[in-house]
């Protein structure tokens, strides 16, 4: 308990970080969420005094891919420090507790920070048949997410599954597992999709958090603006080939060697918001377009079931050739029909009637 | 499902078969009226060599006529070419043929294509002042003429705003590219649009009647 | 409907043109019709000719307005109702209404509302007044249409709707009643035969029991050029032809066609077929009059039911065929000469090349204005408009600007192959004070025959 007096900027001298490095992440994360620089002084400030989050972090119907994402760096940083600086008092993959010790450490977090404690989901929560098909100690997802909102001062949904039910709310979705935004309303809920997200997100998120006490701003998804508020297609580096109609035609020809655009191989960047192509992945190493391969959309609602992912974007969802067929066949049998009663009528006028 | 889904899916799929069933309709509906067969004397046999030549000569005015209608051939080249490059030359709409057909083919850059969508959208604005200032053409022009007008420019101004990512989301953009170039589908077959079908048909007849008589083609 | 108290006026025997004398009061309502019943008349003969042609052409029109620059009554006139497809209007209006594959939607969200009598009304002069179906409206269209045909079978619903301008209506029924629209009547045409013989001494078979060829004439050469009459016979006789005119089969011209009474085009028609085929011909010869040919040559068989049991010639092709085959030979004519082609021989009939055949068989020096053969500026003359006095004032114009083509030329002599055409010359070129005269090419030809006695 004593520890959790420490604010965050005696944290950090504690295990030997200096000040200007403090500032130099400060600025970093502050350049990714497009934070004024003017800004950066005042948010080390107010981020050094932020005493420790108490975090809940509860799965769902998930694959343990978001943590992996988010845990997994190679080298320690600062923002691994960052994880460490919040007090993660329930995750179920982590902790060493397992079983009743663990149930009574969530609810114990939840009693002590009533109201105050984040909660960060991941994993889709299965509606149907009362959402039977994922339950953790006897209580289905459904009644543990409803139970956790409550004391929440906020909620982020981590990764495509918790945000918009992601791979589990594929097509013809069996459990009918929708995201935490469908079924808490009346919390602030941010969504960092991704399948998995990027670690940096969270981190970005979670250091606005601590330094201004609220959520960063969201566009229409709820996603935070500053890193989901261009596609991919428009920080593209192969985005000069599209402009000027150079396409790779398969993933081992001319084009591809020479880094031409992925367009014609179904990448789906045009229509993906995330920071993937400027941000990259393990620590700025790469990421798909660069490894050579389109998009897949991961971090949009129904990627899954956005047809396929090699299929070029301007593609229609082709039924088959079968509905011309009896499209020109009903025009023929149509339009004879309609020259019948033509004629019909014509000889009725001839005939003086009136019309 | 999102509007970009509704738009890629159903309304692609509903647009389609009504351009395709709209199209044979009013064809084989105009083809079926009564035919009357000429018992006159030909003039010469193979009429239909006359009708060929009909096609390829109404495609360019006779000489007298030229100082008079010059200019609006012109505008009318450059809004029937700016359709034909922009609609199968543009990289994604190959990608879209090429999805249905099975086989594409080469396409224009797409700075090429901007430019030729510039300058189509402005023969198409050209076309629209000619048709309201111009007294015959208003006189003649009924609500057909000016939805047309609508339908052929929409895709063209959609198309652009999309490419150049003008719209608040792209999705969204292209979804709305694509619902109005289903708009031009579905309305091809009830309007004037026909005429890429009747200007064969209707150029054709009169070509063939004359090479029978002689005289004008 | 015939009313005898509004045709009754005589034909102005005096005038350059030959109509009936201008009528002291109009009546351009034939019958005693109601206007429901006109309207409905008009649709019931409208709905005839609604068929594949005319509805494809109404299909096709994209409303681009061209076929006003190629229209000679728009040329003089610049009015857009003058525009030849918005002539077509009340026709299109109802086609589509009535009878496309769109019908049933224009019908039932009244898209295309009924035609109504005073749209009729006003739509006469723009169907008979302004509109000599020459067909060069055709020429300028992207989409090719038709509109001189489409013209002529609106006209049938306006004549059945009792529509027609005064003067042509009066002159068509003269027709069906005398056998002929301007009182050349078979006596008249008989007598006219015989003057003829005596004075040009030119032997000229009336009425023969069998002949390989039979003649005609219309009526505006038996009243105002008879000289061709003499001249057909002079040639024919040259080349030793077995030929006849005949007094039940004469008058060339048709004005139920012309006004739109089918019924009337086919009993015309039909009194030249039978005379031909009583007397054995294999040849009928038409005259120098344009919508003869339309008639007779190319919609002769359609009246009949059945290809005709005969061979049908324009005066020119056939003179054309014997200077060529060496049949008649010309002496040279040291002339600079332009032509002007009648609407329904060249462009609409196809005889096009026949007429320079003969030319240049004259050895003139032919000067083609721009606008010529079958791209060729029609006079204003034809159609029936110059039976209607109301349209004197808009033909004078046109025939200012066609006058000004042909003058362009520098030509010393015009020539053309219609009577109808130079009677139009003759009558506006007098009111525009023309300091040439418009010739008659079988006229031309008989003056230049080189006369032989080898038989």
């Amino acid at each position: 308990m004593k520890e959790q007096e420490l604010t965050l900027g005696e944290e950090l001298r504690r295990q030997g970080i200096s000040r200007r490095s403090f500032l130099k992440f400060c600025a970093a994360v502050a350049s990714s969420m497009a934070i004024p620089a003017s800004m950066v002084p005042a948010m080390a400030e107010s981020l050094a005094k932020a005493r420790r989050q108490s975090v809940i972090w509860m799965s769902y119907q998930e694959c343990t891919g978001c943590i992996e994402s988010l845990t997994r760096s190679y080298t320690p940083t600062l923002e691994s420090m960052l994880f460490n600086f919040i007090s993660l008092d329930y995750q179920h993959a982590l902790q060493a507790a397992a079983g009743r010790q663990a149930e009574d450490a969530l609810h114990q977090a939840m009693e002590d920070n009533w109201g105050e404690y984040l909660v960060i989901a991941d994993g889709s929560i299965p509606l149907k048949d009362d959402g039977v098909y994922s339950t953790v100690d006897g209580h289905t997802n459904l009644e543990s997410i409803k139970e956790v909102a409550e004391g929440a001062a906020a909620i982020i949904a981590i990764g495509t599954c918790a945000a918009y039910g992601g791979v589990g709310a594929a097509k013809p979705n069996p459990t009918g597992a929708v995201g935490v935004d469908q079924i808490i309303t009346d919390k602030p809920i941010l969504n960092v999709p991704g399948c998995p997200p990027m670690p940096e997100v969270m981190t970005g998120v979670l250091t606005s958090y601590l330094a201004f006490g609220r959520l960063p701003d969201v566009d229409s998804k709820k996603r935070p603006l500053a890193f989901f508020g261009d596609t991919i297609h428009d920080r593209c580096y192969r985005r000069p080939y599209y402009d000027l109609g150079l396409y790779a035609k398969s993933f081992d020809d001319e084009g591809a060697r020479k880094g031409w655009c992925l367009y014609e191989l179904g990448c789906k960047g045009p229509i993906t918001y995330n920071a993937c192509a400027t941000t990259k992945w393990n620590q700025g190493t790469s990421w798909p377009v660069q490894s050579g391969h389109g998009c897949i959309g991961c971090s949009e609602p129904n990627f899954w079931d956005k047809d396929s992912f090699y299929k070029p974007l301007s593609a229609g969802q082709w039924g088959s050739a079968e509905g011309i067929a009896i499209a020109a066949a009903a025009g023929v049998a149509a339009g004879a029909a309609a020259a019948v009663v033509s004629r019909k009528h014509q000889d009725n006028l001839a005939g003086g009637n009136k019309s | 499902m999102t509007l970009l889904d509704f738009a890629r899916g159903p309304a692609m799929q509903f647009a389609i078969f009504i351009f395709v069933f709209g199209i044979v309709f009013r064809l084989v509906g105009v083809w079926a009226m009564r035919h009357k067969r000429d018992l006159s004397e030909p003039r010469q046999p193979s009429a239909w060599k006359g009708g060929i030549h009909g096609l390829i000569q109404h495609a360019w005015p006779y000489k007298p006529f030229r100082d008079k209608l010059m200019t609006d051939y012109v505008i009318g080249y450059v809004i029937h070419l700016g359709l034909l490059f922009v609609i199968f030359f543009y990289k994604p709409h190959i990608l879209f043929f090429q999805d249905i057909f099975g086989f594409g083919w080469p396409a224009l850059p797409n700075g090429v294509i901007t430019a030729i969508s510039i300058i189509t959208i402005g023969a198409l604005v050209i076309a629209l002042v000619k048709r309201l200032t111009d007294p015959v053409r208003r006189l003649i022009s009924n609500f057909d003429d000016y939805f047309t007008w609508f339908v052929t420019t929409l895709p063209f101004v959609t198309g652009l705003a999309t490419a150049g990512n003008v719209w608040w989301h792209y999705e969204t953009g292209l979804a709305i590219h694509l619902l109005s170039v289903w708009l031009l589908l579905i309305y091809f077959p009830f309007g004037k649009l026909m005429h890429a079908f009747w200007f064969g048909v209707s150029r054709y007849t009169t070509g063939s009647r004359f090479a029978r008589r002689g005289g004008m083609a | 409907m015939s009313d005898a108290t509004t045709t009754d006026i005589p034909v102005d025997l005096e005038s350059k043109r030959l109509t009936v004398t201008r009528p002291d009061i109009r009546f351009d309502k034939q019958g005693e019709l109601g206007d429901d019943e006109r309207v409905q008349k008009a649709m019931q003969h409208f709905a005839k000719d609604f068929g594949y042609i005319a509805a494809n052409y109404m299909e096709a029109c994209v409303h681009c307005g061209a076929c006003a620059q190629a229209c000679p009554f728009y040329e003089a006139n610049p009015d857009p109702k003058l525009t030849p497809i918005w002539k077509l209007e009340p026709f299109k209006q109802a086609y589509k209404r009535e009878a496309g594959p769109l019908s049933f939607f224009y019908k039932t969200l009244n898209l295309k509302s009924k035609v109504t009598i005073e749209q009729l009304e006003e739509w006469q002069e723009l169907l008979y007044d302004t509109c000599t179906m020459c067909g060069r409206c055709t020429l300028v269209c992207p989409m090719s249409i038709d509109i001189a045909t489409l013209v002529g079978m609106a006209r049938h619903g306006m004549f059945h709707a009792g529509l027609v301008p005064h003067e042509l209506y009066t002159v068509t029924e003269k027709a069906e009643r005398e056998g002929s629209p301007l009182g050349a009547t078979p006596k008249v045409f008989a007598d006219r035969v015989e003057w003829m013989e005596d004075e040009h001494e030119v032997d000229m078979p009336l009425d023969a029991d069998k002949a390989d060829v039979l003649v005609l004439m219309s009526s505006i050469e038996i009243q105002k050029y008879p000289e061709s009459m003499a001249a057909t016979g002079k040639i024919l006789n040259q080349m030793g032809k077995s030929w006849t005119f005949h007094t039940e089969g004469y008058e060339a011209t048709n004005f139920g066609m012309l006004s739109g009474n089918t019924q009337w085009q086919k009993d015309m028609t039909m009194k030249i077929i039978s005379t031909a085929e009583k007397i054995g011909a294999e040849l009928v010869i038409l005259p120098e009059c344009g919508h003869a040919y339309q008639a007779l040559r190319w919609q002769g068989a359609n009246m009949l039911g059945r290809p005709l049991p005969f061979k049908v010639q324009h005066i020119s092709e056939f003179l054309a065929e014997a200077v060529e085959s060496g049949a008649i030979r010309v002496n040279k004519v040291d002339k600079s000469v332009a032509f002007h082609d009648p609407c329904q021989v060249s462009r609409r009939g196809g005889a096009t090349p026949a007429p320079r055949k003969i030319l240049e068989a004259l050895g003139v020096e032919l000067r083609e204005p721009e606008s010529t053969g079958n791209l060729n500026f029609c006079c204003g003359g034809g159609g029936g408009v110059i039976t209607i006095h109301r349209a004197d004032s808009l033909r004078y114009k046109i025939m200012g600007n066609k006058l000004e083509q042909l003058d362009a030329t520098g030509a010393e002599m015009m020539v053309t192959s219609c009577s109808n055409c130079r009677q139009n010359f003759d009558d506006s070129g007098e009111k525009l004070h023309w300091d040439k005269q418009m010739n008659s090419l079988l006229e031309l030809v008989a003056e230049n025959l080189v006369e032989d006695t080898k038989s």
